[in-house]
């Protein structure tokens, strides 16, 4: 290590990458919200040059990277290639270590991250939930003045599914073989939307794909990576890479937007360690949507006669670039026509653990999408990620004007291709 | 004590506009330190963000009575430093103020507040048909407050006009903290005139009412690729000599293309030594007779490759490699300076030849990237700042271009502002009595001179020494050419 | 001490000075001498002579507008631009013109066509200057796409009161160096200074010209055919109102410019309905002041023409005083509205001022009613322009370019 780049710093070299055009203002949902630059990605930037200037991180200076949802919408605007994403995980790293939080926060913070990543703890989580829902919502606004957080819990979580769908460990493809491909099954999609993964395996499969789908699969790290705690991310990403490794496949195909940007970024996180780093890097990580798209479609397609607004998942778009594969893919269906939402740029609030930890600002920000995805008029809403779906479907709850159906992209092909009615998509059951 | 007084201040304020909004922490303070030109630095006494007409009006107040120097401040894209805070001064930060009031398609006008970003009108508008026509490069940031201030102009400046012929009426708040209207239809001085490009240094403005322009029936984007910045400068002489008045015609040079590629993979027509982008809208048929000569002509001039788009994809990727030029510079230099000059469009040539010269003399490379159509300069001076010395030859350089722009009858800014940063050009192209007549202005509307004090003019006078009539022995009387009385 | 003579004083400046005239008087005030001066050096000199002598100066150009505003409440030196009249550099490859103040519209027109050029201002009067035009602000139809004077001027050469010669802008079109004085002076009623050379941006001239031409009853709605025309994207360059008798049909016509004019005024044609018809040039009254005694103006924003329409002929109606009108859509929209008072002199008058109190009050306070001209016993009833947000400003402002109120005194608004 040269010292101009400490190991657990920031980099004072990717800071000065940043002109102050401003061009990211316009993209930030904090900025949009409160209009302030120290909650822009341009302000947060001079605050880590003033950190790295030997300011001392101060409780204001950590309420500002705490503030920043990690949406990349910056990353994607900025025309000088500031690499914020890198630097805000260096802040949050920097901030985790250097700044103590006070006693609430920290137990939040445990509470969240010793549940999460974990899909067994979910999964022991989903009973409870499924009964518990109904009485916690009840009490959400008693909640919501004593614990914002806590609150934020109870309103995000979705309907919890009766039956778990245990995906085999292989599938076949359906006719000619065209690929093999591993299946990330992920934490919150695997124990709150698996039937996101078992469409996945099915149209693949459809599509001339062998899925292996390896069993003993942990969290990716991505929630531990965005929220600075380095050393749990690189445990769950060597975890992961061993496990499909193991599996014997080069390719893993992942359906959770904030999953398939950690993991492409897998070479970066484990950089640290050098063999880590080839295996890392060896691991090819493609989105579903980009995956399918570039393997051209061979399966026929049914018509669904559908207007659907198509949600950018910001670590699809902004972290992945994956924009145009999705409504290519949705596109190509007869009679389905894809509406576009305002401000498609602008994160919806979730990003990650954010509505947990950030939960007001989350919730005005859920607030404003849910108002835009209603005036696109849609039948269908599609998200491409857990995170994002469970944060609109609380926001739409919220605004109490409708209820709108929500699907994945994968979902909604999967309904094509298996030449599902219209209703199986908006019936308002749980898919 | 400045302190004291801002720190009273403070206090003052925190009751009308709310204590989140007054901001004194000096970590936050920091990052309010520059605008877009970082180059110039000052971190603000105290930042605040009101959000109606009446908070800003009671900021003004407070300060014209405490005498605390205020700034205005948009979105901080200025490329001139007119949004440089004071240190003992106070940042009133409009971005709070961002709301479309109302919209009156049957009078072609809207009504917004000055933090509204200057894409966002067209935005509200698009689907009817409609558009705001001042298009600063950095229009998705830029707020519409700030293009008052500095006038700003934009690529299709050159057939549709300035921010000054696109406001109808203006909301401000005097620096002495009074709320007025300034209106077009007004008769009386066209105070809407003076105050629009004035820098800040006349009042606030709270409430714009902007013209909106009927989006055209067609729009045609041409990119021409050249050989070299000569051929393609003839080219636009030709155009506008031939009677066309296209909206924009813009051209960028060798290394301005390296940058932009790298930026953003615009794709441009490889080994073209310039591209000019040629922009005709309006009635088919008028667009369709001229794109006929616009593109003969540019064959005629050496062009060797030329695209053309009609549909707003295709003219959006012609547009993406310009209309990042600046920033995306970032990657082809370690640092830069941005220079805004403007020279009479006959004068092109001779000024580009004459910019390569002194960028070989002095070992600084020099992008160019500019509106070709009305001759406005955008010289990028790059330099390494590490290298000890180059930042001094860049600037030196940077000033000798203006130099080159005032010798040819230009103007040493034609959209960015004077602000801070050329200041001490002014008195260049000004004589003094000129600057002093300027400052008459300045003093009817801010006898205090709080009013974002420092920018645009040299070391002003204090408005009391204004010579208003000359004091002492005229000339004339001194020659015994007259006798006073 | 041997008293030289104001006169000899002025004439020592060499600037050519005479006794005045009958018919040198501004606004029925007559002045005592007259300077021709032939340059902007000369223009300072005289006036510096003046700020001297103390004297009220007036400038003064093709003198079509002299009798514009109210009297002047001294007036010593009338500054005659006239012998200015140079067209001082006009490069066509920039599109650009700058001319001495006393130049005639009409002959820089001509000097510019021989280019294939033209600055876009309609011509209201024969013989105005480009001083006297910029200091009145006197626009026209063609306001609707190119703007007026103050969006075409560049650049601006004025001399002060006392005598100092300053300039902003310049001879390029996208410049913002410094505070645009030539906004400031553009329509200042010669109250701030002299306006002594100016610098603009031109227009090739049109490459073909249309005009459509309709009539409609006064019961027609104008405002659906003015959105629709304005809206319509084959660019209509101008929409002109004549409307000769307020109790007779009134006539639309809207001009058309550039490459396919003919077949876009077809177009625009089938806007306005059948009675429409497609014509070459506009008409030659067109954009031409109603009348010239007793105008006024009425400023409105487009949609509120046809309110001001009506307003016009309900007091037409109710005070029985003749009108003539002819106005345009525009950003601000004008009706120019000239008054015929010849039913005996005292009845008249009073008639004359209950037609502007009348009209004003319908009018306002979403638009503006302005006294252009009136013979003087009517102005004298009345108020000339109304209410101005912004009049105290505009009085700091005068303060301070003329802090001894010898430019002009009282000829503009609020007594500046």
């Amino acid at each position: 290590m040269t010292p101009s780049e400490p190991p657990h710093g920031i980099d004072a070299e990717l800071i000065k990458d940043c002109v102050h055009c401003g061009f990211c203002l316009p993209t930030c949902p904090t900025y949009v919200l409160w209009g302030e630059e120290m909650d822009s990605p341009r302000g947060r930037i001079h605050l880590m040059g003033q950190h790295v200037e030997g300011a001392p991180l101060s409780d204001a200076m950590a309420g500002h990277f705490d503030a920043c949802l990690g949406c990349m919408a910056c990353v994607t605007a900025c025309p000088s290639g500031v690499q914020y994403d890198k630097l805000i995980e260096q802040t949050r790293a920097v901030v985790e270590r250097e700044h103590p939080r006070p006693p609430g926060e920290r137990a939040m913070r445990a509470l969240v991250f010793a549940l999460f990543p974990h899909p067994r703890r979910l999964r022991a989580l989903r009973l409870p939930l499924r009964l518990g829902a109904p009485v916690a919502r009840r009490l959400l606004p008693r909640l919501r003045a004593l614990h914002p957080s806590l609150a934020a819990m109870v309103e995000l979580a979705p309907p919890v599914p009766a039956h778990r769908t245990r995906l085999p460990p292989r599938v076949r493809a359906v006719g000619p073989r065209r690929a093999t491909v591993g299946l990330l099954t992920g934490c919150v999609q695997g124990e709150f939307f698996p039937g996101v993964n078992a469409a996945t395996a099915r149209v693949l499969a459809l599509e001339g794909c062998e899925v292996v789908i390896p069993r003993r699969q942990g969290c990716c790290g991505a929630l531990s990576l965005h929220s600075g705690r380095e050393e749990e991310a690189v445990r769950f990403a060597r975890a992961t890479v061993a496990a499909f490794e193991r599996a014997g496949v080069g390719t893993v195909v992942v359906n959770a937007a904030g999953c398939g940007s950690t993991m492409k970024d897998y070479a970066t996180v484990l950089a640290g360690d050098e063999a880590w780093a080839r295996r890392a890097a060896e691991l090819r990580t493609v989105d579903v949507a980009e995956f399918l798209a570039e393997l051209g479609p061979r399966a026929r397609r049914h018509p669904l006669r559908l207007d659907v607004a198509y949600h950018d998942a910001c670590h699809l778009a902004h972290a992945q670039r994956v924009r145009a594969q999705p409504r290519e893919l949705l596109g190509a269906i007869p009679e389905l026509r894809v509406k576009e939402i305002a401000e498609p740029d602008i994160c919806c609030g979730s990003a990650g653990t954010y509505n947990l930890f950030q939960p007001e600002a989350a919730a005005e920000l859920g607030e404003r999408k849910a108002t835009h995805v209603l005036a696109a008029q849609a039948d269908l809403l599609v998200s491409a990620n857990p995170g994002c779906t469970m944060q609109i479907t609380a926001a739409l709850r919220r605004t109490g004007r409708k209820e709108l159906p929500i699907a994945h992209t994968i979902q909604v092909l999967d309904a094509s291709l298996r030449a599902l009615p219209v209703s199986a998509l908006t019936g308002g059951a749980s898919l | 004590m400045p302190g004291d007084t801002l720190t009273l201040l403070a206090d003052r304020l925190r009751g009308p506009l709310g204590d989140q909004w007054v901001i004194t922490d000096p970590v936050r303070l920091r990052t309010y330190e520059c605008d877009g030109l970082t180059y110039h630095r000052a971190t603000p006494g105290l930042v605040v963000l009101p959000e109606t007409a009446e908070q800003v009006s009671a900021v003004v107040r407070a300060c014209a009575e405490a005498g605390v120097p205020f700034v205005a401040r948009g979105a901080g894209t200025g490329l001139s430093g007119g949004a440089l805070p004071r240190t003992d001064g106070v940042l009133i930060v409009m971005s709070r103020m961002r709301r479309i009031l109302s919209i009156d398609l049957p009078n072609r006008r809207a009504v917004v507040e000055p933090g509204v970003t200057n894409l966002a009108v067209t935005e509200a508008v698009r689907a009817d048909g409609y558009y705001y026509a001042p298009d600063p490069s950095s229009q998705q940031v830029c707020s519409i407050g700030g293009n008052v201030a500095e006038n700003s102009g934009g690529a299709h400046c050159l057939k549709y006009g300035f921010t000054v012929n696109h406001i109808l009426a203006l909301e401000i708040v005097s620096p002495d903290g009074d709320i007025m209207q300034l209106d077009a239809l007004d008769p009386g001085y066209d105070l809407l005139g003076a105050f629009i490009g004035s820098e800040g240094t006349l009042g606030v403005a709270t409430k714009i009412t902007v013209r909106l322009t009927r989006a055209p029936e067609v729009v045609t984007t041409v990119l021409a690729a050249f050989p070299g910045v000569a051929a393609g400068g003839k080219a636009v002489s030709a155009i506008i000599g031939s009677g066309i008045v296209p909206a924009a015609i813009e051209m960028m040079d060798a290394l301005a293309i390296e940058a932009a590629e790298a930026a953003v993979a615009c794709r441009y027509p490889e080994g073209a030594g310039a591209v000019l982008i040629v922009e005709l809208d309006g009635p088919a048929a008028e667009v369709a007779g001229h794109f006929e000569q616009v593109e003969r002509i540019c064959r005629e001039e050496g062009a060797f490759e030329i695209r053309v788009a009609d549909d707003p994809a295709e003219r959006a990727a012609i547009w993406k490699g310009r209309k990042s030029a600046f920033a995306a510079v970032g990657r082809i230099s370690p640092a830069y300076i941005v220079q805004d000059g403007v020279v009479p469009r006959t004068a092109l040539p001779g000024v580009l030849a004459r910019i390569a010269e002194l960028s070989a003399e002095h070992g600084i490379r020099v992008a160019n990237v500019f509106h070709a159509g009305d001759g406005n300069l955008h010289p990028l001076v790059l330099f390494d700042d590490a290298e000890p010395g180059a930042g001094e030859r860049a600037e030196h350089v940077s000033g000798m271009i203006l130099d080159l722009c005032i010798e040819h009858g230009g103007s040493i800014t034609g959209e960015h502002g004077v602000g801070v940063d050329k200041a001490r050009y002014m008195p260049k192209m000004f004589t003094e009595d000129d600057l002093d007549t300027m400052q008459l202005v300045r003093c009817a509307f801010d006898p205090k001179g709080l009013s974002n004090p420092g920018k645009v003019f040299p070391t002003p006078r204090l408005c009391g020494e204004v010579p208003g009539v000359r004091k002492g022995v005229h000339p004339l009387v001194e020659s015994g050419k007259a006798e006073q009385f | 001490m041997t008293g030289r003579s104001p006169l000899d004083t002025l004439k020592a400046t060499g600037v050519p000075v005479r006794e005045a005239v009958p018919e040198d008087a501004v606004a029925g005030v007559l002045p005592s001498w007259v300077a021709a001066p032939g340059g902007v050096g000369e223009v300072a000199e005289i006036m510096r002579a003046a700020s001297s002598l103390g004297l009220a100066v007036v400038p003064s150009g093709g003198r079509t507008k002299a009798a514009w505003g109210r009297p002047p409440e001294r007036c010593d030196l009338v500054v005659d631009t006239r012998a200015m009249d140079r067209v001082l550099e006009h490069e066509a490859g920039d599109l650009v013109v700058r001319v001495q103040a006393g130049v005639t519209l009409d002959g820089l027109a001509a000097a510019l066509a021989v280019h294939g050029q033209e600055l876009a201002l309609d011509r209201p009067l024969d013989g105005a200057t480009v001083g006297g035009t910029l200091a009145t602000a006197t626009a026209g139809p063609r306001a609707l796409r190119y703007g007026t004077a103050r969006d075409l001027l560049i650049g601006i050469t004025v001399v002060l009161a006392d005598g100092t010669v300053a300039t902003s802008g310049g001879k390029v079109v996208k410049n913002v160096a410094g505070y645009d004085l030539g906004k400031l002076f553009t329509g200042s009623y010669g109250t701030l200074g002299v306006i002594a050379e100016a610098a603009f941006r031109l227009h090739p001239m049109a490459a073909e010209r249309a005009c459509v031409t309709s009539a409609h009853p006064v019961s027609e709605d104008l405002g659906p055919l003015l959105r629709r025309v304005t809206a319509a994207q084959e660019e209509v360059s101008a929409v002109e109102i004549d409307w000769p008798d307020p109790r007779e049909p009134y006539t639309l016509t809207c001009l058309v410019e550039g490459v396919g004019a003919q077949s876009r005024a077809s177009a625009v044609r089938e806007l306005l309905g059948t009675r429409a018809s497609v014509g070459g040039e506009p008409p030659g009254e067109w954009a031409r002041l109603p009348g010239e005694t007793f105008v006024l103006e009425a400023r409105v924003r487009q949609d509120d023409l046809y309110d001001a329409m009506l307003a016009v002929a309900g007091t037409v109606r109710v005070t029985g005083v003749e009108a003539a009108v002819r106005g345009w859509a525009a950003p601000v929209s004008v009706l120019r509205i000239a008054l015929r008072t010849d039913d005996g002199p005292a009845a008249g008058d009073a008639a004359g001022a209950a037609f502007v109190t009348a009209l004003r009050d319908m009018v306002e306070p979403g638009g503006r009613v302005v006294v252009v001209t009136a013979p003087e016993e009517i102005a004298r009833r009345v108020d000339r322009f109304g209410h101005i947000g912004a009049l105290p400003l505009m009085k700091r402002v005068k303060e301070r370019f003329d802090p001894d109120r010898s430019l002009s005194p009282g000829r503009f608004v609020g007594g500046i």
